[in-house]
Formats: structure tokens, sequence, C-alpha cells
């Protein structure tokens, strides 16, 4: 861990990314296969691989008591620490530091650490377990291995550039590299195969969520060269999700990889009799009497983590397929897009998302508007031979949406409402993504219901990073759709843009603050708009 | 002896002097020259000669006002007003001392800002026993550990020749009055002449009145794309005629401390170095001083006056406004 914990403090000084995975190679180079597995785990802010069904339960409940432990500081004092640092990880190493015996801590005996408190059941034995490694261990190593319980490096490192910096060090395409993580959800594994050659033996793992292939905004139908050459769908308004099931076991996973398979008791019943193993790519809708409700009726679904039967009956929903992962156990990704709509049709789903042939600009306009007239969001088009380009958003599937459409953004700061929302975190500042940064594009007081905004000021005190007056600063999480009339240039916003007028259209929760829209999506709707 | 904590600062009635207050009053005791201590124009000013040296120099007297100053240094004692002041060296800036009150049998002490390790420039800290103890916090917690001058110096050295020897300009962000001389010097004397920002520049001659060395320093000119390191006041980075992407800033300060602190200063890499005293200076400044009652002043005082009071001292935070804390 030492070698780790200097690789990763000299991540968060470098400047650029291309600087952070050169580092990060440079010490992946050094490693043996096996410390190697575990080191791309870890620097992904992983204690285990992605698509391991373990899970350390370790809260900041437990991590605090050890801490206590240790230092003989009350929960209070170290509650104020927490404050000023924001990191659990951070706030160990800088109390403990103190208090430690400053042992070397090699990546094997974090991985059997962290094993240890996985297997432990009860929350007094891993309180024990972590004491006993905050009296150990020296606390920069201990900074990063709490870190990976955690779950965050906050170095500005991604896990796209831990692919990126194996491919480096193993002399691999960051292509292959990323498509075996994408398959198998294993980076130690994908780590000891690339030192092998063996990456393309890696095959897909059900039950592990593959990344979603993404669609590009179509701004004028004029744009688009071959009309005929492109397959049209409607763009449905609900939850996109990808379906895994294998001998009457199903699992849902939400486009931000996380699984919502509990939410839709229902879904699961009428996917559980396909042939597996299979994946599917689809909508989870609101349905009734042939055509999707609106997203809002759907999210009172969402809101409740038990489903009893009266939601059920009242929000009747369904999984809406419209593309095919894995078929038969087998991957894909590289048939063409009528391949794999004809297997699709061929499993006699009950919900399949109509698709038909484009032959004009014009019939783009009429189709826009009998989906919209169905309620549905716009359309999508897939380019005719195309692949399943898991995890990018290439411009092989287009979507039109209303003119202007809508931006996903990550709100950066809070503010108290007024009046009647004197007491909750009610006026939003959000931000645009520029690299591994967020740039802030505007403000918005309305558009979210007061039950949402209670929750939501509920994450935001979680996640406040600084306070000024009425002001909260907060980590980058929370996502949302905003409407907009315009963008203009704003001298006082750093991405050099403002929204007009914007609105809060809904909170994304199936979205993480890294797939919110880019200040290069604003500048084209800006560029855009002068012509 | 009554001490009242109020908004303009300290006030101590039964003397009729004010400590570090923030606006004009009668009888003032200037700690140090940070401008959140020493500053408005008061009838009469007690400070250590390098205080009132800068302080005139920030604090210039208009045309036909009349100001006593009387200056007592380190070690030197004052009669006022029936008490006993003596000064004792403080380490924090140049110049920096606290004040020890003795009136009625009672021995007080006020540090002002202060640090117990050496700093890179200025004089160690002193510690008297005392009664009561009036004590600053701007890092009263256990997560600020500070590095030793010594270590902070290696550091900066390293961090300037590594930026240096990799095509870029190594920036440095430091206080005006403290903090930006300590680096200047650090560099200087490691044979790396580098150019200085104005408000640091401006009172590097008081340092070098104190035979501080800053062998080949220039005053940094804002149209000219320097090579050499810049010493600059945090938050003039986007005003520099570098590009961004050719320079690599560091921030030397308390707040350093804290990986945070990379963000909002914008600085690449932190050296936590600070001219107040870390969390366990600062309990080692409390102990030494063998004071029953500790007075909180600046910074987490709620947080390290419940932690004494929990260790059986009297402890509480004193209820001065304390607005911004210069570091
Ligand atoms: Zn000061």
């Amino acid at each position: 861990m030492k070698a780790l914990a200097l690789c990763a403090e000299a991540v968060a000084a470098a400047p650029g990314r291309n600087e952070k995975i050169a580092r990060v190679a440079a010490y992946l180079e050094t490693l043996e296969d096996e410390d190697l597995a575990r080191a791309v785990l870890y620097l992904s802010g992983r204690a285990f691989p992605a698509s391991d069904r373990r899970k350390l339960s370790v809260g900041h409940a437990t991590l605090r008591e050890a801490l206590v432990r240790v230092t003989g500081w009350d929960l209070e004092m170290i509650a104020t620490c927490y404050r000023e640092v924001g990191d659990t990880g951070e706030t160990v190493a800088l109390l403990v530091r103190r208090h430690t015996a400053g042992r070397e801590m090699s990546l094997a005996q974090a991985e059997a650490l962290y094993e240890q408190l996985e297997q432990s059941r009860r929350t007094a034995q891993k309180v024990e377990l972590l004491a006993e490694a905050f009296r150990s261990f020296d606390w920069l190593q201990l900074k990063y291995f709490v870190k990976g319980i955690t779950g965050n490096l906050r170095i500005g490192l991604q896990e796209k550039m831990v692919e990126e910096a194996l491919a480096a060090a193993t002399g691999l395409s960051a292509e292959a590299v990323r498509g075996a993580n994408n398959r198998s959800g294993d980076l130690a594994r994908v780590a000891r195969a690339a030192r092998g050659g063996a990456l393309a033996s890696i095959e897909a793992v059900l039950f592990h969520p593959l990344e979603f292939m993404l669609a590009k905004p179509l701004d004028r139908v004029g744009d688009l060269a071959d009309p005929a050459e492109w397959w049209v769908e409607d763009k449905y308004d609900g939850i996109r999700a990808q379906a895994h099931i294998d001998a009457g076991r199903v699992r849902l996973f939400t486009r931000g990889l996380e699984e919502t398979t509990a939410a839709f008791p229902e879904v699961i019943l009428e996917l559980a009799p396909l042939p597996g193993p299979l994946v599917l790519d689809g909508e989870i809708l609101a349905w009734r009497e042939g055509r999707a409700l609106a997203f809002s009726v759907l999210q009172q679904r969402i809101a409740r983590k038990q489903v009893s039967s009266k939601t059920m009956t009242a929000v009747p929903v369904i999984f809406l397929a419209y593309d095919l992962l894995l078929w038969r156990g087998e991957l894909q990704f590289a048939m063409p897009v009528e391949e794999r709509r004809r297997r699709l049709e061929g499993l006699g789903l009950r919900y399949l998302a109509p698709q038909m042939r484009l032959a004009s600009h014009s019939e783009i306009e009429e189709r826009f508007l009998a989906a919209r007239g169905r309620g549905n969001e716009g359309l999508i088009l897939k380019r005719a031979g195309s692949a399943y380009e898991s995890g990018k958003r290439g411009g092989n599937w287009l979507k039109v949406k209303r003119p202007y459409g809508t931006l996903d953004v990550v709100v950066t700061a809070a503010e108290q409402g007024h009046g009647r929302r004197a007491s909750v975190l009610s006026d939003v500042t959000f931000a645009v993504r520029s690299d591994d940064r967020f740039l802030n594009v505007g403000k918005a007081y309305s558009g979210l219901t007061d039950e949402e905004i209670r929750q939501l000021t509920v994450l935001f005190k979680a996640t406040t990073v600084e306070r000024y007056g009425r002001v909260s600063l907060l980590r980058p999480e929370v996502v949302l759709e905003v409407a907009f009339d315009g963008v203009q240039r704003s001298p006082r916003h750093k991405s050099g843009y403002a929204l007009r007028f914007p609105r809060i259209v809904r909170w994304r929760q199936d979205k993480r603050p890294e797939e919110c829209d880019t200040v290069e999506r604003v500048r084209e709707l800006y560029e855009a708009s002068l012509e | 002896m009554e001490i009242e904590f109020r908004p303009e600062g300290i006030y101590i009635p039964a003397i009729d002097l004010w400590l570090d207050p923030r606006t004009p009053v009668g009888h003032a005791w200037l700690s140090h020259a940070h401008s959140d201590h020493a500053r408005g124009l008061h009838a009469t000013v007690i400070a250590t000669r390098i205080t009132a040296g800068i302080y005139r120099h920030r604090w210039p007297l208009p045309e036909g006002r009349a100001q006593q100053v009387l200056l007592i240094d380190p070690g030197q004692t004052l009669e006022f007003h029936g008490a006993r002041l003596t000064a004792l060296r403080a380490a924090h800036i140049l110049g920096a001392a606290q004040l020890l009150i003795e009136y009625g049998g009672e021995r007080t002490v006020y540090t002002g800002d202060i640090k117990l390790a050496e700093p890179i420039c200025g004089w160690a800290t002193e510690i008297v026993p005392c009664d009561r103890l009036i004590v600053e916090s701007t890092f009263a917690l256990p997560i600020y550990d500070f590095l030793t001058a010594a270590e902070a110096q290696r550091r900066i050295v390293q961090f300037a020749g590594e930026s240096m020897a990799a095509g870029l300009v190594p920036v440095f962000l430091g206080y005006g009055l403290g903090r930006g001389q300590e680096i200047v010097h650090t560099l200087t004397a490691a044979g790396l002449p580098c150019a200085v920002h104005g408000a640091i520049a401006g009172l590097i001659p008081y340092y070098e009145a104190e035979g501080i060395p800053f062998p080949g320093w220039q005053p940094y000119e804002r149209r000219k794309e320097e090579t050499r390191p810049l010493v600059i006041t945090p938050g003039r980075q986007d005003s520099l005629a570098v590009p961004a992407a050719r320079t690599r800033v560091a921030l030397v300060s308390g707040w350093a401390a804290v990986d945070s602190a990379r963000a909002r200063s914008g600085a690449d890499v932190l050296i936590p170095y600070s001219d107040h005293a870390g969390f366990p200076e600062l309990l080692a400044i409390v102990e030494q001083s063998e004071a029953r009652r500790i007075d909180i002043v600046h910074g987490y005082a709620e947080a390290f006056a419940r932690l004494l009071r929990q260790r059986g001292w009297e402890a509480a935070a004193a209820g001065t406004a304390a607005g911004e804390v210069q570091v």
C-alpha cells in the first residue's frame, strides 16, 4: 500500500488527465501479477470487483467507532474533524497519525483485511479489526485503505482512467481492456489476463450490468445525411434499464449501473420465463391501455422501497425491450442492429418497441409528432448495420427531442429558499461537465415537488463541502434534468455560458454526475442558436 | 482582573487597555502586524519595535494627527495604568509578541497569534507561567498537525526544483505578510532567485532590516512571462502572464493540511506549514503555561474549550467576533 498511497497522492497533485494516467501506469508496471490485480481494484475505489457479490458493510458509524477506540477523541470531536475534511479515509488518516505504529501494509494484507471485514457478521468484530489496523499501519496507507471501504478515492481518477493506465502498463489497447472490464466487471481478473495476453478469453458475466449504448442529440433534422440508412423507434420517457435473465432469475440495472430489481416485481415475473442467459436493453414504463404514462406517474413507484400490491395496481409497470446485449449466453455487441432485432423478435416478448425503416427527412417530422402524440419523448434513430457500442455515445444512435430539449446537469450548490421554503435548500446552482470538472451554467428555483425538495435537502446537507451563509457548496452528486429557453454567453459563469430561464424537469436518480451533459454540448446549442 | 470579550476586541477595564482591537480605541496592544490584529489609528499604541514599524507602513499617520507609540521589545516591561506589561516572544510573523499582564497579584498572558515550533523567519516562542491564558485556536482540531520549518523548507525547494526540471513555472501561494517572505527567503537562500508579487515584496525590507537575507529576489512584473519561481498571494493565479498549463502551483498554508484545499485554492501541491500552532503545539502551549483558566479566541474555540474542560481546565470560548483570520 505504500507505493499505492504515494502514487495516489501524486495523482491527486497531477494537473491533467493524461498525467494522472501516466503516473498510475508507471506504478502498475512495477507490480507483479497478483499485486497488479489488487492495485487496479483499489485505485478504482473498490475493495472487491464490481461483479463480486461480496459487500463490506462497513459504514461511517463503524469507522468512527474504531477511531474513538484508537484516538480517544469522542464522537463529537471526530464529527467536527470530519466536517472540516469531508472524507472519511482522510479523516482517519489525519487522526491516527500520532496513534499508529506506522507499519507498512502490503497489498496482500489489505486484501486479507477487506476479506476479514466482509466475513465478520457483527459490527463489534468489524470495529475491532479496524481499530487494530488503525493502531498498526502507516497513516497514509490507511487513508487509501479506508477510501477503498467508502468507495471513492477523490483524486480525480475514474475507473476509465485506471483501465487506460492498465492498458498502457501492459501494452494493450485501452479499448480491449475497457471491453473486458465491461464484460466481466472484474478489473482484477482483467489485469491478470492482460499480463497473460488473454483478454479475449474474458467472457461476459451475467447479473453484472454492462455499459449502455448512448444516443447523440440530433439538433436539426436536416443534418441527417441519408435518412434511408436509419431505423427509427420512439424515445420513451421512462427509466432506461437492462434486464439480466437466466433460469428463472432476473435482475434489473439502471443506467447508473445500480440494481433496481426489487422495485419492479411484476417485471421480474414477466421476464423470468424467457430463455437465458439473456440480457435485454429497454425501458421501464408506467403503462396503461397500450401506452406509456407520464414519467411523473412512474416516479411514484421509484420513491418507494417496498412495493405494495396497492401501488402495483395504481401504477402498473412494464419492461419495454428495444435491444439485445446477450443471447443464448453469447455477447451480441458485434452483431448488426438488424440481426439483434431479428433475435429480439424471436423471443416472443409481450412488450417490444416497434421499429421502422426511415425513408425521408419529412418522415422524421411526422414520426416525431406521432411519438409526441403517444406521450413519448421523441425518436431514437439507429444506423443500419451498426453494432451495439457499449458505453459509447458514438453517433450510431441519434435522439430527436423537443426543440432545445433539456440538459442533464449536476447540482454544485444549494441555497435556502424564501418564505414557505426557508427551511429547505430549494434554490440550486447547477453545472455541466468539462473533463473531470464541473462548470456552472445556471441556477433554478422551481420544478420539484415539496417532497423531492425535502429529500434533496437531506442529501444536500450530507454532501455539503462548505457553507457560506445561506449557500452550501456541494459535492457534485445529484443530477437534474433542466429545461430552458435558450443559451447565452455569460462571463459570470466559469463555463462561459448561462441557460436562459432554466427550470427543473425532474430529478434524475438514475444518472451519475459523470453522465451529465458537457460544456461542449452547451456550446453546440449556443452555436446552433446563432444560425 | 476582569476581561471583556467584545466584538471590537478584548478589553481590560481595570487598566483601560485593548488587546488587538478591530476599531480605533484609546490604548491598544498590537500583538503583531497582521491586519486583523493591527488596524486603525488608536490614540496610544503599544507594540514591539518591528510590529510598530510594519503597522506604521500599513497605517500611515495622517498630517496633523498625533499618536503615542510605546515600544516594548521581548523581555522589556512597561508600567501601565497600575499594571506591569511584559512583551514575550511569539513565533508567528516577524515581530510578533505575547503580552504578560501582571495586575492585582494575577498573571495573565495574551498570546496573540502564535505557534510553538520554530518559524522559518522570526523568533521562537517563550512561555512563562501564568494564572490565566488567552490563546488563539485557528487550528485547534487534531487533524491539524503541521510540518516543521526544516521539512517545509525542504518541500518548498524540492517543489521548485522538480517543477523547473519539468519545464514548468513553480508558483507559490502565500499570504502577504509572513508566509510570503518565508517562502521567498527559503527559495533565495537555496540559490533559487524568484519573482515576488507586490504585496509580499513591499514588506521584504522589514525582514532584511532584521538580518534575514533574500539574495536575488526581484519584483514580479505583470506582463512578463516568467520562468523563475513566482511567489504570489492566493487568488492571484488567474492574473499571471504565464499560461496556467505552464505552471504548477503550491499552497503553503495550515489549510493545506486537508486535501480539499486543492479544489478551494486551485493549487496542485499542498505544503501544510503554518504560522499558527497545529493542535499538538496548542495543547503544549496550554500545558506549559500552567494556567488554570483558559480563554480561547479565533477559530475552533468551542471544540477546543470543550476538550480542555474534559481534561480538567477551566476553559471557555471567548465571545469575540473572530472575523477573518490571516494565515
Ligand atoms: Zn496573525
